[in-house]
C-alpha cells in the first residue's frame, strides 16, 4: 500500500503497518465500498443501456450456436455416421465432449454447495456466476448422451416408465446410471441457482423501471419482500439443498467415470476414476470460472471490488490442487498397469498413449503410438501448465492466468479424448484396430456447443446479476455485528 | 366378446312336428349335436385307424418333407406364378429346389433356398459327395447378380432398346442366311454342359463350317495341353488329395480361386485334422510369388517370382532325377536356396505313390509338362493324380478367332456370355475387331464393354432363371432348373443355340430332357427325370482312364520356360482375384466388398509389392492411414497406374496385379473400381510378363481395408504349434500368453443366471484347417441381410461384416506397420471371427435399455426394436464384433448421388435429401426370416437364430404333447458352417456329447480367446498345427507363437 520512499520519521510507522499487513486478512471487497455501493454497481450491469459490445458479441455467438443446432439436426436426421465414428472407435467427440461440459459443470455447485457448507466467504462474490456456468455447461453436455445414439427418437426407452412389452431399462447398466445422475443434478443445480436468486431479483425487481422488467422480475421473485421469517426459511431451504447438491457434486461425475470404469476395455477398466474424474472435474470447472470471469472483470470494472485477486489467487490454488491430484492419478495409471501385470492395459498406457516419436518411444524402444500428441498435449496443459501456480507472482498475473487456465481447458478436453478414443482405437484384437478422424459435423457441433454455452451466459450477464448482491453483502464489513463505523479493516482503532 | 346378433325366436304357432325323437327330447347333446359342424370327439374320431388330426399331421409333416427334400414337380410349360396358392407352398416356409452352378471347373452341386418363388440362398447339395453341403464365396455371391438392379433388362440393337420379337425376326434372317456357316463363328465360355455340347454337335452339322471359340481369360489351357501331349488328347490329371501325404504346389493356389473344386479343398483339410496326439497330417510344401491363401496353409513355403517356378521345377526334377534330356539349369537364375529343393525332394521322393506335385494353371506348358514327369517319378500317376476325359471337345482359342476376324472371314460373331471387349489379350485389339466383324451378337447378363461394341445385345438369363446341365468336377451329370422365371425375360446360351441348331426356342426343359435321354437309360424317363430334378445331379462314375506317361517330356525344351526375373528385372503377376474372379463379379456389392483374403482390401485391386522392392521403389505404406502410393506400371508397351500395396511374403522383383478390376462399362458399383490389369496383358504373356518398368508416381489414393494392422503384436490369439510338438505336449494351448496365468474356469463374484434350454449353441473353429478363403462372410451376409456399405464406409471403419476374416502375418522379430516395416517372410496365419456369444457378455451389462441379452439357449440376442443405439456395447466388446448401422444402408444410395451446389455427394451423408428405398430385386433377395436393420441400430452375429428357431419349432412339432424338445445334434448348421469348403466352422449343441462341436471342443487343442476377462465365450478355437519337415531349412524347432511368456507350473 505505502508506496514511495519512505521519510525516517515515518520508518516505525511503515514497519508497524507492515506487521499489521501481515496478520490481518485482506478484504474480500476492496476499497471500502458499502451497501448501496453493491447494489447500484451490481444492478447497474442489468439496468444500463444494452452496450453494443454485447449486441455483437451475442450475435456472434448465437450465430455459432445456431450452426450447431444445424449439425444436430444433420446428424439426427441423416445418421451417426455424418460423425467420425467407426467400428472400433464407437465413441469419440460426442462423449468426450458430453463428459467435458460436465465436468466444467463441477465448479459452480462446488463453490455454492461446499465452499457454503465449509463457511468458505470468499464463494460469495463468484459463485452465481460459477452456478450459472454450470447449469449452461449441463445444458451443452446433457445434448452429447441426447444425440449421439442411433435412434434419438426412441430415447424414451431410458426412462423407466411402464409400457406394453413390460421391458425396463438396464439398471445395471452405467449408462442408465448416467441418466439419472446428470438429470439428478441438472435439476438440483438449477433449483439451488434459482433460489440463490430471489432475494437478488426481488432487488432488481425494486429498481426496475419499466413495466415488463418489473413485471419479469416480480414474478421471478416469488414475491420475496425480504422479512425476517422469509430470511429464516430461505437460509434454511438454502442450506438443505447445499446439503443435497453436495453429494451430487461428487456422484454425478464418479457415475460418468462408471461408464468407463466398469467396462472390460484396458484404459477404461480402472477402479480409480472416481476419485481422478471428480478431481479433474473442479480442476476443469475452476479453469472455466476464471475463463469467464476474467474477461467480466474486464468489461464491467467494477467487479475487480468483488472479484479481487485474492479470489483469483485462491482459485489459482484450488487449480494447481486438483491439478496436481489429476497428473497424480495419471501417473498411478501406470503403476497400476505395471502393477496389475495385464499386457493389455500395459500396452494401452505405453504404446497407445505415452509412446511419442522422441523421448519416451525411443526410451522403452516401442513405436510411436499414432495419438501420442493427444497424450502429450493432455500431460502438458493439466499437469505441467499449472505448476505455475506454486508461485504468488505468477497467480496475480492475470495475463498469465488467463493463458494457463485456458491451457486447461484444453488439456481437460484432450484427457476426455485420450481416455475414450485411444483405449477404444486400438484394444484386445489388432485385427480390429482403426483410427478415428473427426468430420465437420461433429466439429461444428462442438464449435456450436461453445455457442450456445456463451449465448447462455451472454444472457445471463444482461438480465440477472452476475454477482450475488445479498450475499456479499454479509461479508462487508457493515455486516459484521460487532462492526464499528470507525474501524478499518475488522481492526478497532482506539 | 364381440356380441352377435341373433333375431328374437319366432313364435311357434300352429302345429309343430320334429325331425327326430332327439329334437323331441331337447336335450343339452342334441342341442350340441346341431349347433356344431362337426361331431363332438370329431377331431379324434377314428376312421380306418387314421385319426383326423393324425391325418391332418401326416399331410402336413409330408408336406413339409416334401419342401424339405427337394421338390420337383413342375409346370412342363412354364414356371406357376403364384396368382394361386400352389399346394406344396405353405406361405412362410422355404422350398428347397437343387441346381447347380456352371464353373470353369466344373458344375458346382448346389441347393437354393426359395421364399415364396423368390431363391434367396445358396447352398451346396448335401447329397452330393463332393461338396457335403458345402460351397464358395463365388456361389454364395452369385445369388446377388441374379437381382443385381443393373443387370440388362432389354433387347438392344445399337444401342437402343428392342425387343424379343425383332431379335427373333432379326436372328431368323441372320440363320437363313448363314449358308454353310462360313462366314458364322460363334465365342463362348467354359462350359460342360452336355446339352451344349449336343447343341454344338447339330449346329455344326448344319453350319459345318461355323466356327466355334472357347475364350477363358482365367482357363486351363497350359495343363490341359501339357496333359494332352503327355497322356493323349482330350484327358487331364486329377489329383486326388485323399491319398497324398507330401504336396507340391508349384504356384498354385488350389485351395483359393483356381480350378480346382472345392471337393478338393474338402479332401485336403481332411487330412489335415489332427485329433489327438500321434494323429497324421499331410505336409504341404508351396512354391508361390505372392501370398495365397494355399500358401498361408502350407507347411513350409517359399516366395519366388512366378517367371522363376519353371526354373524351380526343373530343379526339382533334375534332384528327383527325372530325365530332363540333359538341359542344364539356366545359369545365374536361381534364388532358391539349394537345401530347400534338395530336402523337399527328399521328402517327396520319400512318400513314393503319397506324394504329389500340382503346377498352377498360371505356369507355361513346359512347367506343366515337368510337373507330369515329376509326378511319374514320384509314383504318382495313377495314385494322387488320375486321369479324367475333358467334357468339351477342343474348340478355337480367341486368338485364332482373332485372325479369322482379321482375314474377314467373319460375317457373323455370336458372342455368348464373356466379355472379351474387357479381357481379351491385349495384343489382339479385341474391340477394333470386333468393330469390324459386321453382325455381333451379344448374349450378356449385363451391357457391358462388349456389348456396346456390339450389333445386338440380348439380355442373357441367370443360371438360376434357365434349363442347362452340367458335369461337376467329380463326373456327375448334375442338373441347372431355373429357380425363378427370367426376371427380364432374358434368354439363356442354350436358348440361342438351340435357334441355331434349327429348333425353335425352348419354353421349358426340352433341351436337357432330349439330352438326359441320352446320357441316362432309364426304364422309366419321367422317374428317372424327377429324381435328376429331386436330387440334382445322377452319379456317374468317372471313366477310370489310366495315366501313362513315357517318361520323355515331348517337344520340351529350355524355351518353354520364362526368363527369371531377378533384381532390376521385375515381373507383373497377373493373378486370378480372390473376388472378382476374371471380372464377372464386378458389379457385386458382397464380392467387392469381401475383404481379399490376403490384403484385406476392398472395392479396388491393388499392385501387391515386397517389402525390399518397395524399398527399392521408395513406396512407404504407414499401416494405420489408407493412402498408398500410386505405381506406374509399364509392361508390354502398355501403362496402367496402380496402387502399391506392401505386401509380407511376396517374393522381390516381382509385382502381383489381379485382374478382373477396372472395368469401364459396369454397373453402378463397380464403377471406378480398382484398374484393368487386362490392358497389359498380352497371348504371349497371358500370367506374368518379365521386364515391367514400374515408377513411383509421387501421387496416392486411398485404398479400404477392413484390417490395417497385422501384426499380432506377441498376444495369444491364434495359437498354433509343430504336429511334433503337439505330440509332445497336446494341451499346449494351456500354456500360451495370459490365459496360461489364469486357473481353468475362473470364479466369479457374481452368480450367474443358469440356462436352462435344452440345447446349448456353441462352435468351434478348426484353425488348422481355416483356410481363411472367407466363404464365411459372404455366406453370411447372404442369410443374415447386411448390407454393403461402399468404399467410404469401409475407409472409415464401418463395414458391416458380422463374420470376418482375421488374418495375421507372423514372425520371430517384432514388426511395425505403423512405420512402415513389413516383414519379408513371414508366416501367415488367419482366424474367423464372430460374436463370440459369451456367457458372462460385457455387452449385455452396459446396454442401458435391455436391448441385448442373454437367450436360454446361451444365445447373446439383440432386440433391433429395443436398440437406441448408444454403441456402448460395441465399445465393450472385447472382439468388436458388433456392427453399428451408422447409415440407413438398405434405404440409401452408397452410390454418389449429384446434389445441385454440392456435387456429386454420397447418397448415405445426404441423409432425408437423398433417394429412399431399395431396388426392388435387392429386396427380392433378402431373408425373410431375418429383420433388416435400419439406421441407429447395432447388429451381429444371431448364431443364425432363425435358423434355430426353425428347428426348434420343427422340434416343438414334433415333440407334440411330450417332453421331447430338444433338437438332435447336428441337424441344421449355421450359414458360416453350412457354407465353410473345408468343414472347418463346427455349430451345434454343447451340451450334447455326441454333437460334433462337442467331440471338437473336448480336444485338448480346444481354447478359448481372452479367458482372462472371464466373459466364457461360445466359440473356441482348435489350435492350428504345422508338419515341418525337420530337415528343411525355414524348418524352426518351436514355432508356438503367440506365447507372451512361459507358464507358471
Amino acid at each position: 500500500m505505502a508506496t514511495g520512499s519512505l521519510s525516517p520519521a515515518n520508518e516505525a510507522n511503515a514497519a508497524y503497518e507492515q506487521q499489521k499487513a501481515a496478520v490481518t486478512r485482506v478484504p474480500l471487497v476492496t476499497n471500502d465500498r458499502n451497501l448501496p455501493w453493491l447494489t447500484q454497481n451490481v444492478s447497474s450491469i442489468v439496468e444500463s443501456k444494452t452496450p453494443i459490445w454485447w449486441w455483437i458479441s451475442i450475435f456472434f455467438t448465437s450465430l455459432v450456436a445456431a450452426f450447431g443446432l444445424f449439425c444436430i439436426g444433420y446428424q439426427i436426421s441423416t445418421g451417426v455416421g455424418v460423425w467420425g465414428e467407426n467400428h472400433p472407435v464407437g465413441w469419440a467427440w460426442d462423449i468426450t465432449n458430453f463428459v467435458f461440459w460436465i465436468g466444467i459443470g463441477h465448479a459452480g455447485t462446488l463453490i455454492s454447495a461446499i465452499l457454503f457448507l465449509t463457511r468458505q466467504k470468499w464463494r460469495t462474490s463468484i459463485n452465481r456466476a460459477a452456478e450459472a456456468m454450470t447449469i449452461f455447461a449441463v445444458v451443452c453436455a446433457g445434448i452429447f448422451p441426447g444425440i449421439h445414439i442411433g435412434r434419438v427418437w426412441m430415447a424414451w426407452y431410458l426412462a423407466p416408465v411402464p409400457n406394453s412389452n413390460a421391458i425396463w431399462p438396464n439398471f445395471r447398466s452405467p449408462l442408465l446410471w448416467d441418466v439419472f445422475a446428470v438429470s439428478t443434478y441438472f435439476t438440483v443445480s438449477l433449483l439451488f441457482w434459482y433460489v440463490g436468486l430471489v432475494p437478488d431479483l426481488a432487488t432488481l425487481r425494486d429498481r426496475a423501471k419499466s413495466k415488463v422488467s418489473k413485471f419479469a422480475y416480480g414474478l421471478f421473485s416469488l414475491g420475496w419482500r425480504g422479512g425476517n421469517r422469509q430470511w429464516r426459511h430461505y437460509e434454511m431451504a438454502y442450506l438443505v439443498l447445499a446439503g443435497i447438491s453436495t453429494p451430487l457434486v461428487l456422484s454425478v461425475h464418479s457415475v460418468v467415470s462408471f461408464d468407463f470404469a466398469t467396462s472390460v476395455l484396458p484404459g477404461w477398466h480402472a477402479t480409480i476414476f472416481p476419485p481422478y474424474f471428480v478431481a479433474g472435474a473442479i480442476f476443469g470447472g475452476f479453469a472455466m470460472v476464471l475463463t469467464i470471469l476474467i474477461p467480466a472483470r474486464l468489461i464491467y470494472p467494477q467487479l475487480k471490488d468483488m472479484i479481487t485477486p485474492q479470489h483469483i489467487d485462491k482459485m489459482c490454488k484450488i487449480i494447481l490442487l486438483t491439478g496436481s491430484i489429476v497428473g497424480y492419478a495419471y501417473a498411478m495409471e501406470f503403476f497400476m498397469a505395471w502393477y496389475g501385470a495385464n499386457p493389455y492395459e500395459i500396452w494401452v498406457f505405453l504404446r497407445n498413449r505415452v509412446a511419442d516419436p522422441f523421448i519416451f518411444g525411443p526410451l522403452f524402444n516401442v513405436p510411436p503410438a499414432p495419438y501420442w500428441w493427444a497424450y502429450w498435449a493432455m500431460i502438458s496443459c493439466n499437469v505441467i501448465s499449472p505448476q505455475f501456480f506454486w508461485f504468488k507472482r505468477n497467480r496475480h498475473n492475470l495475463w498469465l492466468i488467463f493463458i494457463v487456465v485456458n491451457l486447461v481447458n484444453a488439456g481437460m478436453w484432450f484427457e476426455r479424448f485420450v481416455i475414450i478414443v485411444t483405449s477404444l482405437h486400438r484394444d484386445f484384437l489388432p485385427s480390429s484396430w482403426g483410427m478415428f478422424h473427426p468430420t465437420w459435423a461433429e466439429i461444428g457441433l462442438f464449435v456450436g456447443t461453445f455457442g450456445i454455452f456463451l449465448t447462455l451466459f451472454l444472457l445471463f450477464m444482461r438480465f440477472l446479476p452476475m454477482v450475488t448482491i445479498f450475499e456479499v453483502k454479509t461479508v462487508l464489513p457493515e455486516a459484521d455485528p460487532h462492526h464499528h463505523p470507525n474501524t478499518h479493516n475488522g481492526e478497532v482503532k482506539h | 366378446m364381440k356380441k352377435i346378433f341373433q333375431h328374437p325366436p319366432e313364435k311357434l304357432t300352429g302345429r309343430k312336428y320334429w325331425r327326430s325323437l332327439g329334437e323331441l327330447a331337447d336335450t343339452e347333446e342334441f342341442r350340441g349335436w346341431l349347433e356344431r359342424e362337426f361331431p363332438a370327439g370329431a377331431a379324434e374320431l377314428k376312421l380306418d385307424g387314421v385319426s383326423r388330426r393324425n391325418f391332418l399331421k401326416l399331410m402336413g409333416a409330408s408336406t413339409a418333407l416334401a419342401g424339405l427334400s427337394l421338390a420337383a414337380c413342375r409346370h412342363p410349360k412354364h414356371l406357376v406364378p403364384f396368382t394361386k396358392s400352389s399346394e406344396w407352398s405353405i406361405p412362410g416356409k422355404p422350398l428347397f429346389y437343387a441346381t447347380s452352378m456352371p464353373r470353369r471347373s466344373g458344375n458346382l452341386p448346389l441347393v437354393v433356398t426359395t421364399h415364396d418363388g423368390r431363391p434367396t440362398k445358396i447352398e451346396g447339395n448335401p447329397l452330393h459327395p463332393a461338396g457335403k453341403g458345402a460351397t464358395d464365396h463365388f456361389a454364395q455371391a452369385s445369388i446377388l447378380d441374379l437381382y443385381d438392379p443393373d443387370r440388362s433388362r432389354f433387347f438392344e440393337e445399337k444401342g437402343q432398346q428392342s425387343d424379343a420379337k425383332k431379335f427373333e425376326a432379326y436372328l431368323d434372317g441372320v440363320i437363313a442366311e448363314a449358308g454353310n456357316g462360313a462366314g458364322l463363328a460363334f465365342l463362348l465360355e467354359e462350359s460342360h454342359s452336355p446339352t451344349r455340347e449336343r447343341l454344338r454337335k447339330e449346329i455344326a452339322r448344319r453350319f459345318p463350317n461355323a466356327r466355334w471359340a472357347v475364350y477363358e481369360p482365367l482357363g486351363n489351357q497350359a495343363a490341359e495341353a501339357a496333359a494332352a501331349a503327355a497322356f493323349g488328347p482330350g484327358i487331364k490329371g486329377v489329383p486326388v488329395f485323399e491319398k497324398a501325404d507330401v504336396i507340391l504346389a508349384l504356384d498354385y493356389d488350389f485351395l483359393g480361386n483356381e480350378l480346382i473344386s472345392i471337393a478338393h479343398s474338402r479332401a485336403f483339410a481332411d487330412r489335415r485334422r489332427v485329433e489327438k496326439p500321434g494323429d497324421k497330417m499331410n505336409r504341404l510344401y508351396s512354391v508361390e510369388n505372392r501370398y495365397t491363401v494355399t500358401g498361408g496353409t502350407a507347411d513350409h513355403r517359399l516366395r519366388l517370382p512366378a517367371s522363376q517356378i519353371g526354373h524351380f521345377a526343373l530343379a526339382l526334377a533334375k534332384e528327383l532325377g527325372v530325365d530332363t534330356g540333359g538341359i542344364a539349369a539356366p545359369e545365374g537364375s536361381p534364388e532358391f536356396p539349394a537345401d530347400w529343393v534338395r530336402e523337399a525332394a527328399a521328402d517327396l521322393k520319400s512318400a513314393h505313390g503319397r506324394s504329389l506335385v500340382l503346377v498352377g494353371p498360371r505356369q507355361p506348358v513346359a512347367v506343366q509338362q515337368l510337373g507330369i514327369a515329376i509326378n511319374a517319378v514320384l509314383g504318382a500317376l495313377n495314385e494322387t493324380l488320375v486321369g479324367a476325359r475333358v467334357t468339351s471337345a477342343p474348340a478355337l482359342s480367341i486368338g485364332e478367332l482373332a485372325e479369322a476376324i482379321r482375314q474377314k472371314s467373319i460375317r457373323t460373331l455370336v458372342i455368348l456370355g464373356g466379355n472379351p471387349v474387357y479381357n481379351a489379350p491385349a495384343d489382339l485389339d479385341w474391340a477394333a475387331l470386333q468393330k469390324s466383324v459386321p453382325e455381333v451378337i451379344r448374349l450378356g447378363l449385363w451391357v457391358d464393354e462388349t456389348s456396346k461394341e456390339s450389333t445386338w445385345h440380348v439380355p442373357a438369363a441367370h443360371y438360376l432363371e434357365t434349363w442347362s446341365d452340367g458335369i461337376a468336377a467329380d463326373g456327375s451329370y448334375t442338373a441347372v432348373q431355373p429357380m425363378i422365371l427370367p426376371l427380364y425375360d432374358g434368354w439363356s446360351e442354350l436358348d440361342i443355340l438351340a435357334k441355331f441348331a434349327g429348333q425353335p426356342k425352348p419354353a421349358g426343359s426340352e433341351l436337357v430332357q432330349e439330352t438326359f435321354r441320352q446320357r441316362v437309360k432309364a426304364a422309366s424317363f419321367s422317374d428317372a427325370w424327377n429324381k435328376f430334378l429331386h436330387d440334382g445331379f445322377v452319379a456317374q462314375r468317372r471313366e477310370g482312364i489310366n495315366l501313362a506317361f513315357t517318361g520323355a517330356l515331348p517337344q520340351w525344351s529350355q524355351e518353354g520356360l520364362a526368363v527369371p526375373a531377378g533384381a532390376g528385372k521385375i515381373e507383373i503377376v497377373f493373378a486370378a482375384d480372390s473376388k472378382m474372379d476374371d471380372g464377372r463379379y464386378n458389379n457385386n456389392g458382397w464380392m467387392l466388398e469381401l475383404p481379399d483374403p490376403i490384403t484385406k482390401t476392398t472395392w479396388d485391386n491393388t499392385a501387391w509389392v515386397s517389402p525390399r522392392t518397395a524399398k527399392e521403389l521408395g513406396i512407404s505404406q504407414i499401416a494405420h492411414k489408407a493412402e498408398h502410393d500410386l505405381l506406374e506400371i509399364t509392361v508390354n508397351g502398355q501403362t496402367v497406374v496402380a496402387a502399391a500395396f506392401i505386401a509380407p511374403g511376396h517374393a522381390d522383383n516381382s509385382i502381383t496385379l489381379s485382374l478382373g478390376w477396372g472395368r469401364s462399362v459396369v454397373g453402378a458399383l463397380g464403377r471406378g473400381t480398382g484398374v484393368n490389369a487386362y490392358k497389359l496383358r498380352t497371348s504371349a504373356s497371358p500370367y506374368f510378363a518379365v521386364g515391367a518398368k514400374v515408377v513411383k508416381q509421387g501421387k496416392q489414393i486411398k485404398i479400404a481395408h477392413t484390417q490395417e494392422h497385422f501384426s499380432m503384436e506377441g498376444r495369444d490369439l491364434v495359437r498354433e504349434a509343430s504336429l511334433e510338438e503337439f505330440n509332445r505336449q497336446p494341451d499346449f494351448v494351456r500354456h500360451m500368453g495370459g490365459d496360461s496365468h489364469v486357473p481353468p474356469g475362473p470364479p466369479s463374484l457374481y452368480t450367474h443366471p443358469k440356462l436352462e434350454a435344452p440345447n446349448q449353441w456353441g462352435m468351434a473353429i478348426d484353425l488348422n484347417t481355416c483356410i481363411g478363403c472367407s466363404a464365411c462372410t459372404v455366406a453370411c451376409q447372404a442369410e443374415n441381410n447386411t448390407p454393403v456399405v461402399g468404399k467410404e464406409q469401409v475407409l472409415m471403419g464401418r463395414s458391416m461384416h458380422w463374420m470376418r476374416n482375421d488374418r495375421y502375418f507372423v514372425t520371430e522379430e517384432a514388426f511395425n506397420p505403423d512405420l512402415s516395416q513389413y516383414p519379408e517372410n513371414p508366416e501367415m496365419v488367419s482366424q474367423p471371427m464372430l460374436c463370440q456369444h459369451c456367457e458372462n457378455a460385457p455387452c449385455e451389462t452396459v446396454c442401458p435399455v435391455n436391448a441385448t441379452v442373454h437367450s436360454p439357449d446361451g444365445l447373446n440376442v439383440m432386440a433391433y426394436n429395443r436398440c437406441i443405439g448408444t454403441r456402448y456395447c460395441a465399445n465393450n466388446c472385447p472382439f468388436k464384433v458388433r456392427r453399428f448401422n451408422f447409415f440407413d444402408y438398405h434405404q440409401r444410395p452408397i452410390t454418389p448421388v449429384k446434389v445441385p451446389v454440392l456435387g456429386e455427394v454420397n447418397g448415405l451423408k445426404l441423409g432425408p435429401l437423398a433417394p429412399k428405398g431399395s431396388p426392388d430385386t435387392l429386396k427380392m433377395q433378402k431373408n425373410p426370416n431375418v429383420t433388416v436393420r435400419m439406421r441407429g441400430v447395432m447388429e451381429k452375429c444371431t448364431f443364425c437364430v432363425q435358423r434355430i428357431q426353425e428347428a426348434r419349432i420343427a422340434q416343438k412339432v414334433k415333440a407334440g404333447a411330450s417332453d421331447d424338445v430338444t433338437i438332435p445334434p447336428d441337424t441344421f448348421t449355421s450359414a458360416c458352417a453350412q457354407v465353410c469348403p473345408t468343414g472347418s466352422i463346427v455349430f451345434g449343441d454343447i451340451l450334447n456329447p455326441e454333437s460334433r462341436v462337442s467331440k471338437l471342443k473336448a480336444q485338448e487343442k480346444n481354447y478359448r480367446l481372452l479367458e482372462y476377462l472371464n466373459v466364457r465365450t461360445r466359440v473356441s478355437y482348435l489350435a492350428r498345427l504345422r508338419n515341418p519337415n525337420p530337415k528343411m531349412p525355414d524348418a524352426k524347432q518351436t514355432i508356438a507363437h503367440g506365447a507372451a511368456e512361459p507358464a507358471h507350473s
